[in-house]
């Protein structure tokens, strides 16, 4: 069964700007808050002043480590906590990077409180600092010796990598640098904060109000029934915001103090310095194939950063030993430990950057081989999963492909780098590069009501980012109960009703759905329990009116293939409960081709993205509108991440330094050309009831290599760092 | 950012008379795009803001005169930038604003605040704990080591080598545009190419203004270079950047050969900045690609990179070759 294709549930309050983000809620009393951060790369506050902060009329309150007694870090959520990181700000004199907070500043206005902020000073012991990859003093960390749980964090090994590259006809050998950058969602971190009758509530828009709630009654050392969260809507995740921020407990503590709501919005700068962020990463890929042309060994060695206080694991080369059937694979991962704050997930965290410096390195043995990309990475297709030998629920790697060259024209590429000018010298590139991401899955419950008014209300673990889980979610009861899309009141990211994991790793419809349509299949049996022998055609008001119920209620959970119950037992905690993309029996994965066309100037060399097509197999497409929307994103996050986006480090002071929309360069609108984007649209059959992979994140994979690989072959240079800036062609 | 009084008087006499009795530490207000900015910021904190949106005499503009265009200084951006008139004779004056900020910005901002922006330099606007001689006098340069991308070629010295990032003025200085001031001791006509200092060893001191004194227009004498001009902009994106580099160029071909040349850059230099070497190099020949070329290293015989910006003696120079072609295309229209 296709889907409708129906319009944002959501849209009309968007467009009319009257969805309420956080820093929207105005509450009788509110303070507001500001944090005052360290300037110190690393070290210790010997002493704090606060004196002037304090005299600054309207400052209610001045919160530094002195007034935490008692409260406790939430931990990191990839360490069995809640945070995103373990370092929970203001508990101790220690400071692990640059931005750390040392004080919160309340005030009855929000200019008091940044006048009151600005006035706070310290005085530090600095110690020495290593922020970068290759700083004397960062401490490597093999991952496969690190205490990160195995066999999940192990190397990824398949046959005898080394052996048969020494053995192969023809290898190539890269190394590709991956720059730190920031997810930067339009929506600010923020977080209003409330007590009544001791109990707590948090208005903060995030992927993980579980985390947030639990995380805080470890903080607080709470019941955690005391404490609701509330996010209907987050302007933007991608991975900022998926635990519990630094802040959130402070501003928690402050409102408690206080007796008054309190809020908190985070300047932009400060989260570039104190919220998650994508590290900086090295890629070293050596590929051989064979005299026929076949790819036989892939070896991928990975280095990238992480804090001195988490180990925030890797996960490149689970992604890159399956994106062809290469029977000889090792992948080495290994942590490098800076003085930063804990790095973590970002739109397609790991797959993005592995993608990029396996898929150029396999362009490279394309050229080296005299094979067209396509016809090459065709003939390379994987049969079965190479890590586990278990078959793929579904793999489309060579339809996406042969769908997008058509799609492209590919066939009047020339082979041959820089053979494709316009009249006026303009160099034209074009390129391809794979994509595929883990279709994972979350355990679910929904619960759905219909009422004797012709109300349905559903209530589902999920969170609404922008990416259009409302929408899905419509959509999918719609079509089961056959009524319109807009009949359906959607409650998620609100703890006061089912569990609400972590949204986040495109399992959000693969999660939520499933238990969605399960609930509805529950309800049309309930309701033809209650229709009995009655008169038919009724409708669902009537039937419930006729047997004299003002309300049905059904619940239905869902979880992952290969999990136990009991995994329901860890959402109710807060914990990540997620699994994918090996499950029992198969293997699971999301693909797509994207296809480039870059022009580079003749003179200049300015670098314009004129087309892209992007083919996507992500299992069935629930919802067309926004599916469509998610690759235009995708597409544009990676035009940016390969030409744009790098979060500047000056290694003398750690931190960032072009911590602002200005000076941090994502696209704007005229950086982009014409984007297609196709669907192969073909239900998954084993993955799920409802066929669905994820396609938040496969979006992204493959567009900065093939960018890259334009490049190259409008240019004949292999360019091997991100991004690539006018000064790299000129 | 601290409390700060505000006032907002009707005319220039009355804004004049405010700044006079203001004390040290008081500021002209127009857009706010850069001082309010650097407020939030904690580099600039004035403790007297006087708004000046309200003087209606400075907001206009006229580009139909016959011997000058006159810019009030609290004409907008947007409005200057949309003139049919300019962008028909001035391509170069309408450019540079429509490649400059973004709508919203510029619908804000206005055209005399437009000149006294301040640099983007990251350490500048970083505040502690980054040294820097422009905003704490004494302090040293943390770009001199330190990330230097932006940072100027051309116009710098061993305290500072922050980049003028505006545009617009980059295509009055090739103009030979005049500012008209006022301030408790009269009026007075600066040249453009007056305006802006290098940074010497004072780069705090940014302009020769006085602290007290008030832009009250732009006035640009008439070209006839002015048809033949453009702004070509190269950033690191295609809307809200500034430039990595520019150039204003404008020239007069006459008997298939250039009459009058004018070339500014932008990005690259301390101020607006003039070149009379690439200038010299236009006057008399033909305008080829081969003389654009050369042209534009010309412009860039004298510059000193850093370690980052190294790249801008090559992009710089193409730059200004692009610019050059695209203004004889102009040129040649009947
Ligand atoms: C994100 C961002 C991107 C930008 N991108 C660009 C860009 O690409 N290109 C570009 O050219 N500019 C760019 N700008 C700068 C922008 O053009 C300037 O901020 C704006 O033109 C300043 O005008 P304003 O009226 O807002 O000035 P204000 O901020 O009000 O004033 C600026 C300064 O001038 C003084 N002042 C103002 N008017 C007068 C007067 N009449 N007499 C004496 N002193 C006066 C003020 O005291 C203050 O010191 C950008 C700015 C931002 C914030
Ligand atoms: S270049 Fe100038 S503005 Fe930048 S840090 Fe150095 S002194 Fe400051």
């Amino acid at each position: 069964m296709s889907h409708p294709d129906i319009p944002r549930v959501d849209a009309r309050e968007k467009v009319r700007g009257a969805t309420q983000y956080t820093a929207d809620h105005a509450l009788p009393g509110l303070a507001h808050g500001m944090l005052a951060v360290a300037t110190i790369g690393r070290g210790r506050i010997l002493s704090l002043d606060t004196d002037a902060a304090r005299r600054v009329p309207g400052v209610r309150m001045v919160l530094t480590h002195l007034d935490t007694v008692g409260l406790q870090s939430a931990g990191f959520l990839l360490g069995g906590g809640y945070g995103f990181q373990s370092l929970q700000p203001l508990l101790g004199a220690a400071i692990a990077y640059r931005g750390q907070p040392i004080a919160l500043v309340v005030a009855d206005t929000l200019e008091a409180a940044r006048e009151a902020a600005a006035l706070v000073r310290a005085t530090y012991e600095q110690d020495a600092i290593s922020v970068t990859l290759d700083a004397p003093g960062a401490e490597i960390l093999a991952q496969a010796d690190s205490p990160l749980p195995k066999p999940a964090f192990a190397d990824r090994v398949a046959g005898d990598a080394d052996g048969a590259l020494s053995a192969a006809a023809t290898r190539v050998d890269a190394t590709f640098q991956g720059p730190p950058q920031h997810q930067n969602p339009m929506e600010l971190l923020a977080t209003v904060a409330e007590w009544s009758r001791g109990e707590l509530t948090i208005r903060e828009s995030t992927q993980n109000a579980e985390a947030l709630r639990h995380g805080l009654a470890k903080v607080f050392g709470l019941a955690p029934d005391r404490i609701r969260v509330l996010s209907p809507t987050a302007g933007g995740g991608f991975g900022q915001r998926n635990s519990l921020q630094a802040h959130t407990a402070l501003v928690a503590l402050a409102a408690r103090e206080l007796g008054r709501p309190v809020k908190l919005v985070v300047p932009r700068a400060q989260i570039f310095n104190n919220a998650s962020f994508r590290p900086a990463s090295r890629h070293t890929v050596r590929l051989g194939a064979d005299a026929s042309g076949r790819m036989v060994a892939a070896v991928h060695e990975i280095d990238h950063q992480t804090s001195r206080h988490d180990l925030f694991p890797l996960s490149y080369a689970d992604l890159t030993a399956r994106l062809y059937g290469i029977a000889n694979f090792r992948g080495r991962e290994r942590l490098v430990r800076n003085d930063i704050q804990t790095p973590g997930f970002a739109r397609a965290p790991f797959e993005h950057i592995a993608a990029c410096a396996f898929e150029t390195a396999v362009d490279e043995l394309a050229y080296a081989l005299g094979r067209d990309p396509v016809a090459f990475r065709v003939a390379n297709d994987a049969a079965t999963d190479p890590l586990t030998g278990r078959p793929f629920s579904s793999r489309h790697v060579v339809a996406c492909l042969e769908r997008g060259a058509e799609r492209f024209g590919w066939e009047r590429r020339t082979q041959a780098p820089g053979s494709m000018r316009l009249a006026d010298g303009t160099l034209v590139g074009w390129g391809v590069a794979l994509g595929a991401y883990k279709a994972a899955t979350a355990p679910a419950i929904a619960m759905l009501r219909v009422t004797d008014a012709g109300e349905i209300f559903v209530s589902v673990g999920g969170h609404e980012m922008g990416q259009g889980i409302r929408t899905a979610i419509a959509s999918t009861v719609a079509v089961d109960l056959g009524v319109p899309a807009e009949a359906v009141n959607i409650l998620v990211g609100n703890t006061g009703s089912v569990p609400q994991h972590l949204t986040a790793g495109s399992w959000g419809a693969a999660t939520a759905l499933p238990a969605v349509h399960k609930a509805a299949l529950n309800m049309l049996r309930e309701l033809e329990r209650l229709a009995g022998n009655g008169p038919a055609n009724r409708t669902f008001q009537q039937i419930l009116r006729d047997a004299g119920r003002s309300h049905v209620d059904v619940e239905a959970r869902h979880h992952a293939p290969g999990q136990p119950d009991a995994i329901f037992d860890r959402v109710a905690q807060g914990l990540p409960a997620a699994a994918g993309p090996a499950y029992p029996d198969f293997v699971s994965m999301s693909f797509c081709a994207q296809f480039v066309e870059v022009r580079i100037e003749p003179r200049t060399r300015r670098i314009r993205v004129p087309r892209v097509v992007s083919v996507v197999d992500c299992g069935r497409v629930v919802s067309p509108r926004t599916a469509r929307s998610q690759v235009l994103g995708g597409v544009v996050w990676g035009i940016g991440a390969a030409l744009r986006e790098v979060s500047e480090v000056d290694p003398r002071y750690g931190g960032f330094v072009n911590a602002d929309l200005a000076e941090y360069v994502i696209p704007v609108n005229a950086d982009i050309g014409t984007i297609e984007a196709e669907f192969i649209d073909e239900p998954d059959p084993l993955i799920n009831s409802m066929g669905v992979k994820g396609l938040g994140e496969v979006v992204m994979v493959g567009v900065a290599p093939a960018i890259v690989n334009a490049i190259h072959h409008a240019t004949g240079r292999r360019l091997r760092h991100l991004p690539v800036r006018v000064e790299d062609v000129l | 950012m601290q409390s700060f009084t505000y006032i907002r008087p009707s005319t220039p006499a009355e804004a004049i008379a405010a700044m006079a009795g203001g004390g040290p530490g008081t500021r002209f207000l127009a857009g706010g795009t850069t001082l309010y900015d650097l407020m939030k910021l904690g580099v600039e904190g004035p403790l007297r803001v006087i708004d000046i949106t309200r003087l209606d005499a400075l907001a206009r503009f006229d580009t139909s005169g016959p011997h000058e265009l006159v810019f009030g200084a609290l004409a907008r951006m947007s409005d200057v930038a949309a003139d049919r008139r300019l962008k028909e004779d001035y391509p170069a004056l309408s450019e540079a604003m429509w490649k400059a900020a973004s709508q919203q910005l510029r619908n804000m901002a206005r055209v005399g605040g437009n000149l006294l922006q301040r640099t983007r330099c990251a350490y500048f606007r970083g505040g502690a704990p980054f040294a820097c001689n422009k905003r704490e006098p004494g302090s040293g340069c943390a770009a001199r080591d330190g990330m230097d991308r932006g940072n100027a070629l051309l116009g710098a010295s061993d305290a500072c080598a922050a980049v003028y990032p505006g545009d617009w003025a980059v295509a009055l200085v090739a103009f030979d545009a005049v500012v008209d001031t006022l301030s408790p001791r009269g009026e007075r006509s600066i040249p453009l190419a007056e305006l802006h200092r290098e940074p010497g060893s004072t780069p705090e001191v940014e302009t020769t203004l006085a602290p007290d004194e008030l832009i009250v227009r732009i006035r640009v004498p008439r070209s006839g270079a002015g048809r033949g001009s453009t702004y070509h902009k190269i950033r690191d994106r295609e809307s809200y950047a500034f430039a990595l580099t520019s150039a204003a160029v404008a020239v007069r071909l006459s008997a298939g050969v250039v009459a009058e040349a004018r070339v500014a850059l932008g990005g690259v230099a301390t101020r607006p900045w003039r070149s009379p070497e690439a200038e010299n190099v236009l006057l008399g020949q033909p305008l080829t690609e081969d003389v654009a070329q050369s042209a534009g290293q010309a412009a860039f015989a004298a510059a000193s990179p850093g370690v980052h910006n190294a790249f801008k003696v090559e992009l710089g120079a193409q730059t200004i070759t692009d610019a050059l072609m695209i203004a004889r295309q102009r040129a040649e229209q009947p």
